[in-house]
């Protein structure tokens, strides 16, 4: 493998762990502070890709379009997200595991039957703003412009977090939330609003992905749960409910994938150590790298 | 007629249902040839019956192979595709490259599917619950994976086509029956093994994994098991979907095709055995009916019946069964517990002279011998920089009531977890009966006979009072490892006979949880008694009882350990308890023991009284001044 070949497929793997980081840090996020596994988050990453295309389309021209789609896909979807933490997921709190993984389970099969009525089967395209084409050269290299930019957007975001985490009110209820959800709901929290808060970026951050990753990639069915697959297994890596967890999750997941795909011998074979990568994890720390032990 | 009349109960209507299911799946194909008849308009009686009717079929096995996880264990598998297809390939495989008859690779499928359940299940019940859930996801993919990428062998993402089957299969009718005839042999060997103490063992695990450990199931083993078990009929379906569909290809395995399993089930109701295969029925007509024309709306459909069931009737028919025990039982005179109403209460009818006459107290040569029956040395549990316990020891002699207290905070509960396996110290030892004990778990334990309450009453709710008792004595008598008989008859009189002295006789055919707080008290110490406890651990047995129940409640311990030779070791903040009961009081504060006495030595100490801050007030504990709670 050359110098310049190494370079390319680690700047492809953390562009790639760039949306999943996004994806990842929502559903860690919710099931910090909520205790639930959101089955449908790829779903409302996939139904932010397709609110794209339809809004890139409406406005014809790909750079505003993209950059109101950036704004008003995450905060339709944060509304849907609303919608189901207060029709769904409130009634769930507290019950069998089982019955969340199910109920948000069945989400996915509406959001899923739902998009293809909506935006039909097929692939669609989204074109990048125009001032994010082309590629930037780097000496004999060059690559895409775009791809840098999802790493700047994730970067940003990240550090978006961690602000609102730590050094805002709302950042210490969720993390109070995360620690002890009992204690905070003796505390005087309104526990209600702050869990459709956090489901509303949870659902956000997904949605934020689903629009990053549009004009990198076709949209299309079953962009839902690959995705979704993929979180599960940053998620675990990385430990739910980390922050830091989601971020070296992405950067594991993301690199793996980009460096067994360098090598034939492995290309076939990278999904597939993905999940064995994952399965040693939870077998040795079945919390993850940055996740802390469930008490019972 | 008594017969009709027993048919109108719960467990008759479920007779009555299995039964015209069975009449439906046996008269199908003469029912689509006589619709063919009447209406030649209609779909063909080849496509019902050697379509639908099949496919149906290997549904409903799949789906009630799944149900052995999800209704009766309480795990949600979404691998259970991947065992479907692993059998499909079985059959597609012998086939293909060593030139194995269809029905020679039935026969090997369920050994192949159930050889990968057991791996699989292995690793993934490494974690727990919901975890687990996210490493069964995580391992259909790696099967399909393989399924996809592995050219040379599985045949990639082309699959292996054109399985022919022997002449005599060839027609559709005889096919259906064939197929029909393999799954209603899984289906009894199912049933059998969800009536026999094993599946009594995974009703306890479902109904709660602490309890179920506590009373002596190794858990994780017994979810094994039935990982392993409903792998191995996941891979009988496969191998007959191979066989009527003659293919196999990957995406058979992928982790979201174990929606069919997961939507069939709930269709159905995963409260009842046979709920799956109607779940199945209903489904194949929809999918073939709305899902043909509308697959958009189709997925939308099957969404909302998840999503409604979920929310509304989580229990499925189970839950409605319930209701009308609940009904049944009102007849018969019991009342819905009422906060407060102590009086009403089994602890208010407990006689503990009649518990003795049916267990009698041991001869004064085994009980109180004086010998330790439990000595803890220098036990240390840290979490992070917390020492929670901190060098601890201390001696239980037989046949004492030892109380340990404290302030809040001083290591009690921690203590206890440690004692009973619920966490594993970071050093230090724990002896019991001359045995080390030291970090074993809590199946492991009950078997020693420790016995332990919990904080928070810990009984199985969804299971009725007696089969909570008969399916303790099960488990503790090391029975729940038969795949065979019925388990609800076994023990049933050793079980209803110790209810009636704990109180609970006439509410015995109700779910657990719907008996009152005190109620749940006196049959997890029913419990306690038919596991055969030596030493009974009680923390905190008295919070979140009414006054007078706490009264009852601790005369009712009280006499029991003290006819029975048992020995107690308790904690509790309710000092007038403490001091009412105990032999030797151990004080805890700050994970370290204090100090060790009398309870009138302990009242006099005056370290111990600095640590309370006067916040209770030992020398009058007569008064009711110096309870705390």
């Amino acid at each position: 493998m050359s110098a310049s070949t190494l370079v390319l497929t680690v700047l492809a793997g953390l562009s790639a762990a760039s949306v999943l980081f996004l994806v990842a840090s929502g559903l860690s996020l919710v099931f910090g502070a909520l205790r639930v596994i959101n089955m449908a988050h790829g779903s409302l990453y996939m139904v932010a890709a397709f609110l794209t295309t339809a809004i890139v389309k409406f406005f014809s021209q790909p750079t505003i379009g993209f950059v109101l789609a950036l704004v008003l896909a995450p905060a339709a979807v944060a509304l849907i997200g609303a919608l189901i933490e207060v029709l769904v997921l409130r009634r769930l709190y507290g019950r069998e595991h089982l019955l969340q993984l199910l109920a948000t389970y069945a989400l996915v099969l509406v959001f899923a039957g739902g998009v293809r009525i909506v935006f039909g089967s097929q692939n669609l395209i989204v074109r990048p703003p125009e001032f994010l084409t082309g590629g930037v050269s780097l000496g004999t290299l060059t690559f895409p412009t775009y791809k840098f930019f999802l790493m700047f957007a994730a970067l940003v975001v990240a550090a978006g977090l961690y602000v609102l985490l730590y050094r805002t009110t709302l950042g210490r209820n969720i993390r109070a939330a995360v620690a002890d959800p009992e204690l905070l709901n003796a505390s005087g929290v309104n526990v209600a609003r702050l869990f459709t808060t956090v489901f509303m970026i949870g659902a956000g951050l997904a949605a934020l992905g689903g629009v990053l990753i549009s004009p990198d990639q076709a949209v299309g069915l079953g962009m839902d749960t690959d995705v979704l697959v993929a979180a599960f297994a940053i998620s675990v890596i990385g430990g739910l409910g980390s922050l830091m967890g989601s971020f070296v999750g992405a950067l594991i997941v993301g690199l793996a994938t980009s460096f067994g795909i360098m090598f034939p011998q492995t290309s076939r074979w990278s999904l597939a150590f993905i999940f064995v990568l994952m399965a040693v994890v939870l077998m040795i720390r079945p919390w993850g790298l940055f996740g802390r032990p469930e008490t019972s | 007629m008594p017969g009709l009349a027993r048919l109108r109960t719960p467990e008759g209507l479920r007779w009555v249902a299995a039964a015209v299911l069975v009449a439906f799946a046996v008269a199908l194909p003469p029912l689509a040839g006589l619709v063919e008849i009447v209406s030649p308009d209609s779909i063909s009686a080849n496509f019902t019956v050697g379509v639908l009717g099949t496919s149906a079929l290997v549904l409903a096995l799949w789906a009630i192979s799944y149900n052995l996880m999800l209704g009766y264990t309480g795990m949600v598998s979404f691998a259970h595709a991947a065992y479907y297809g692993i059998g499909a390939y079985t059959v597609a495989l012998l086939y293909q490259d060593m030139h194995w008859t269809v029905l020679q690779g039935l026969v090997l499928s369920p050994l192949v599917a159930g050889l990968a359940g057991l791996i699989t299940g292995f690793i993934s019940l490494r974690a727990v619950r919901l975890y687990f859930s996210l490493l069964t996801l995580a391992i259909s993919q790696v099967c399909y994976v393989i399924a996809f990428e592995w050219y040379s062998f599985t045949g990639g993402d082309n699959g292996i086509h054109g399985i022919s089957l022997p002449d005599f299969l060839s027609n559709p009718t005889v096919l259906y029956y064939f197929i029909a005839g393999v799954v209603a042999v899984c289906l009894v060997i199912m049933f059998g093994l969800v009536r026999s103490p094993f599946g009594a063992a995974l009703l306890a695990i479902r109904e709660n994994r602490l309890r179920a450990a506590s009373i002596g199931l190794n858990v994780k083993r017994y979810e094994l098991a039935v990982f392993t078990i409903s792998s191995a009929f996941a891979g009988v379906a496969g191998a007959l979907f191979a066989i009527y569909d003659n293919q196999a290809f990957p995406d058979l395995m992928k982790w979201t095709e174990s929606a069919h399993p997961i939507v069939v089930t709930l269709l159905g109701g995963s409260g009842t055995f046979l709920g799956p295969a109607l779940g199945a029925a209903v489904y194949t007509w929809l999918a073939n009916s709305v899902g043909k024309s509308l697959p958009a709306q189709f997925d939308i459909v099957l969404g909302a019946i998840v999503l409604g069931i979920v929310l509304a009737a989580p229990g499925g028919l189970g839950s409605a069964l319930d209701g009308l025990r609940r009904l049944a039982a009102r007849r018969s005179g019991w009342r819905e517990p009422e906060k407060g109403a102590g009086d009403r209460e089994a602890l208010g009818r407990i006689d503990v002279s009649k518990i003795l006459a049916i267990r009698p107290p041991k001869p004064p040569a085994e009980r109180s011998s004086g010998a330790t029956l439990l000595r803890v040395e220098g036990l240390n549990k840290r979490f992070g920089g917390l020492k929670a316990v901190d060098g601890v020891s201390l001696k239980v002699l037989e046949g004492r009531r030892h109380a340990v207290i404290g302030p809040n905070g001083a290591g009690k509960s921690t203590l206890f977890n440690l004692l009973t396996g619920q966490i594993r110290p970071d050093s230090g030892k724990v002896v019991f009966g001359g045995i080390d004990i030291t970090g074993r778990r809590p199946h492991q334990l009950s078997r020693f006979g420790i016995g332990r309450a919990f904080q928070i009453t810990n009984i199985f709710p969804k299971l009725t009072v007696l089969q909570n008792l008969q399916y303790s004595m099960l488990a503790h008598r090391g029975d729940t490892v038969r795949p065979f008989g019925i388990a609800d008859r076994r023990y049933r009189d050793e079980a209803t006979q110790l209810l009636e002295v704990v109180g609970l006789g006439p509410v015995s055919s109700l779910h657990a949880g719907l008996l009152s707080h005190g109620d749940q008290r006196a049959l997890e110490l029913a419990i306690s008694l038919a596991l055969g406890t030596r030493l009974l651990l009680l923390d905190e047995p008295t919070a979140g009882m009414s006054p007078y129940e706490t009264k009852r409640a601790m005369e009712l311990v009280n006499g029991v350990v003290a006819q029975q030779g048992l020995t107690l070791l308790f904690c509790e903040h309710d000092m007038d308890i403490v001091f009412g009961i105990a032999d030797v009081v151990t004080v805890m504060h700050q994970g370290s023991v204090l100090a060790e006495g009398s309870p009138e030595a302990i009242r006099a100490n005056p370290e111990v009284q600095r640590i309370y801050l006067g916040d209770v007030d030992l020398d009058t504990p007569q008064t009711g001044a110096g309870a705390s709670a």
